[in-house]
């Protein structure tokens, strides 16, 4: 008896909560942010970007959503629950580009618009959105090591891991810049951290041994900027080794403090939140977007459209955003 | 004893080849010596940068976490159990109390720190031994559903953020040095003072392995359960105490790698433990249960460690380093594969 009664109060406890869901939903056309990881920092920041944007145009109701862990299954199924739920738009920061192209694929058969950001591989998605240049962003950080090494001497760069797409570009951007400079020499490229300051360091610290005169680390991952500004300010070797790279404001701020690190560069989650729920709305008033349109964030007052792989247009800003020990804090996040 | 004297005698008339080979297959410590030699001949004939006091400390520094992680397995595995919820305790426990700490005891000292990390290890520990043996589940099985349930809790109701503002006696801990060293290029190399944490712990082990009646017991046990229980053993109480053990160590081990790091990510850790078991198995314990020494252990430790700290010395790219380590993995698996199986 007391199994059924259990059984029961489950169905009616759920049954409550999915109503609560569909109470939630209100006249305007719902635009849904669904994000890698809820909780992280960055997409707290993208959280207030895509709040903003749904306060400024009562056209679309806007709402961020993401799941607990940094899991493709788990996000997969967030969106299949929008797509039965039809809103009108959903907007993705995916987490495995590849494994969400049949969803988006349903979902687009049904007249829902999908926008996505940092996802230029994606077949299936009428807009993605790209900061930057993942190319041009990565000679940015060669440039400002060039700037920071004197033009000469060895240099090496890390990232997350080599399956991590951008991550690359960015290397072989710095790389493909250095060539400016036949004094600098790239020793031992694209060292993996696998996201963890720890193993950023160890490698960090190898790489000291091995080139005892290197002059500069350019950092993939965000974290692992704070590895090697570990390794550099460990062994001794503040202001004789150059570090720059990918890295959060406050995460970076120690090292950027002591002098370890030089400077860190990135894009602001909370711009690429409101730009990405602007698009989603244009999306859905069947307005097109053009080369050199202003989306009205900073960044992104002139973007330039392409064509992507699939149906839908890359649209590309330069909305980086460099900061260092003087402007840091300005950031928070 | 009467048996090695056969043994002994039985040599004679073998050919001194096969003598050698019989003496390492007796002394599987000794094969993972051979191998760390090896390796670390061919490392340093290919760059004589290897040998510097700066590696041998980092190499030292490299493996506490691992080291203590693999101890904890090693009591695990030689009574016949499997533990891989290890790095999720060790996660779960750092980013909670360096949270607490830093929130309601910023003064805090790192002993108490270290106390509570091991109680609370060992704590969890002490669900995994009951859960074993209530359940009658095999331990990987439980272990790898209390991993997840441990890492969901962990990023569901605590946190995702990376933390950066660790408590002071923390970071003083994990840059006060035992030894400091200067290279020629002005770069500073340390031995950090928690190396000591990694000797303590195996000293500890040891004593428990092999002087005490739960040591004795657990060995029993791992051998062969039935028959242990038939001789008296109490298998609740070795089921329980081998992964409050391996808890209490994965929750030390947790405060040395935030301290270390000088961070906190709920992360972290995530996805070490294979490494972890690789290592104690290349050190000589079976996966089966019943053996095992802190000695090979901590040479399977050495072994890994090494393995994964000198492939950039050596010149290998990223690209092929991580086929270059499953590669040597196989290969040192090989090599304890000729063991009979007895």
């Amino acid at each position: 008896m007391s199994v059924y009664k259990k059984i029961a109060t489950c169905t009616v406890a759920l049954g409550a909560l999915c109503a609560a869901q569909i109470a939630v939903a209100q006249d305007a056309p719902p635009v849904v942010t669904v994000v890698k990881v809820t909780g992280e920092n960055w997409f707290t920041r993208m959280e207030e970007g895509v709040v903003a944007y749904g306060k400024d145009n009562t056209g679309v109701s806007t709402s961020q959503i993401g799941p607990a862990k940094a899991d493709a299954a788990q996000q997969l199924r967030l969106i299949e629950d929008l797509v039965a739920k039809n809103v009108s738009a959903i907007a993705v920061v995916p987490m495995d580009p590849s494994a969400l192209e049949g969803v988006f694929k349903r979902a687009m058969n049904r007249g829902i618009k999908i926008v996505t950001h940092e996802a230029d591989s994606l077949k299936n998605t009428q807009v993605d959105i790209e900061a930057f240049d993942n190319k041009v962003f990565g000679a940015r950080f060669n440039e400002k090591l060039a700037e920071c090494m004197g033009k000469s001497g060895k240099w090496t760069s890390f990232v997350g891991s080599l399956g991590s797409l951008t991550h690359v570009q960015w290397a072989d951007g710095g790389a493909e810049n250095a060539k400016k400079y036949p004094e600098m020499e790239l020793v031992s490229e694209k060292n993996e951290s696998f996201n963890d300051a720890n193993k950023a360091y160890e490698k960090a610290r190898e790489i000291l041994r091995k080139y005892p005169d290197i002059k500069g680390f350019q950092g993939g991952s965000a974290i692992d900027v704070i590895g090697i500004g570990r390794a550099v300010e460990e062994a001794g070797l503040v202001g004789k080794v150059c570090v720059v790279g990918l890295g959060l404001p406050k995460d970076t701020a120690k090292y950027l403090e002591s002098g370890a690190v030089q400077s860190i560069s990135f894009w602001d989650p909370k711009d690429a939140g409101y730009v990405m729920n602007k698009v989603a709305q244009l999306v859905i008033e069947g307005k097109e977007i053009t080369d050199g349109m202003d989306l009205g964030v900073p960044g992104y007052n002139k973007v330039s459209v392409k064509q992507g792989p699939g149906e839908g247009i890359i649209v590309v800003g330069e909305a980086w955003v460099d900061v260092d020990k003087s402007n840091y804090s300005q950031y928070p996040f | 004893m009467a048996n090695a004297a056969a043994t002994v005698a039985g040599m004679r008339d073998v050919p001194a080849a096969i003598r050698i080979m019989r003496w390492f297959i007796r002394h599987p410590p000794a094969v993972t010596f051979l191998l760390v030699v090896i390796l670390c001949i061919v490392v340093g004939t290919i760059n004589p940068g290897f040998w510097q006091v700066s590696n041998l400390f980092d190499m030292a520094r490299s493996t506490v976490v691992r080291g203590l992680f693999a101890l904890g397995v090693l009591v695990v595995l030689a009574s016949g159990g499997l533990d891989v919820s290890f790095t999720a305790i060790a996660a779960l426990v750092m980013y909670v109390i360096t949270m607490l700490v830093t929130n309601y005891a910023p003064d805090l000292s790192i002993w108490p720190i270290l106390g509570i990390a091991a109680a609370s290890g060992a704590i969890l520990g002490i669900c995994n031994g009951l859960l074993v043996h209530a359940l009658q589940a095999p331990s990987l099985i439980v272990t790898i559903g209390t991993q997840y349930a441990i890492r969901g809790f962990l990023l569901t109701f605590i946190g995702t953020a990376l933390f950066m503002n660790i408590p002071e006696s923390m970071d003083a801990f994990g840059k006060l040095a035992l030894l400091r060293y200067e290279g020629a290029n002005g770069a500073v190399a340390t031995l950090p003072a928690y190396f000591l944490v990694l000797v303590v712990a195996a000293s500890v082990t040891w004593y428990i392995l092999n002087r005490t009646l739960i040591g004795r017991a657990l060995y029993a046990v791992g051998g062969n359960a039935g028959i242990a229980s038939r001789l008296g053993y109490n298998l609740r109480t070795v089921h329980v105490f081998v992964f409050a053990y391996a808890g209490l160590l994965a929750g030390i081990a947790g405060i040395m790698h935030v301290s270390s790091n000088r961070l906190a990510n709920p992360f972290d850790l995530a996805g070490s433990e294979l490494d972890v078991i690789a290592a104690v198995i290349l050190g000589g314990a079976r996966i089966t249960g019943g053996s095992g020494t802190v000695l090979g252990t901590l040479l399977g430790v050495l072994l890994i460690t090494l393995v994964n700290n000198v492939l950039i010395l050596v010149g290998i790219p990223s690209t092929l380093q991580l086929a270059i380590i499953g590669l040597f993995i196989l290969a040192a698996g090989a090599m304890f594969s000729i063991r009979p199986k007895s």
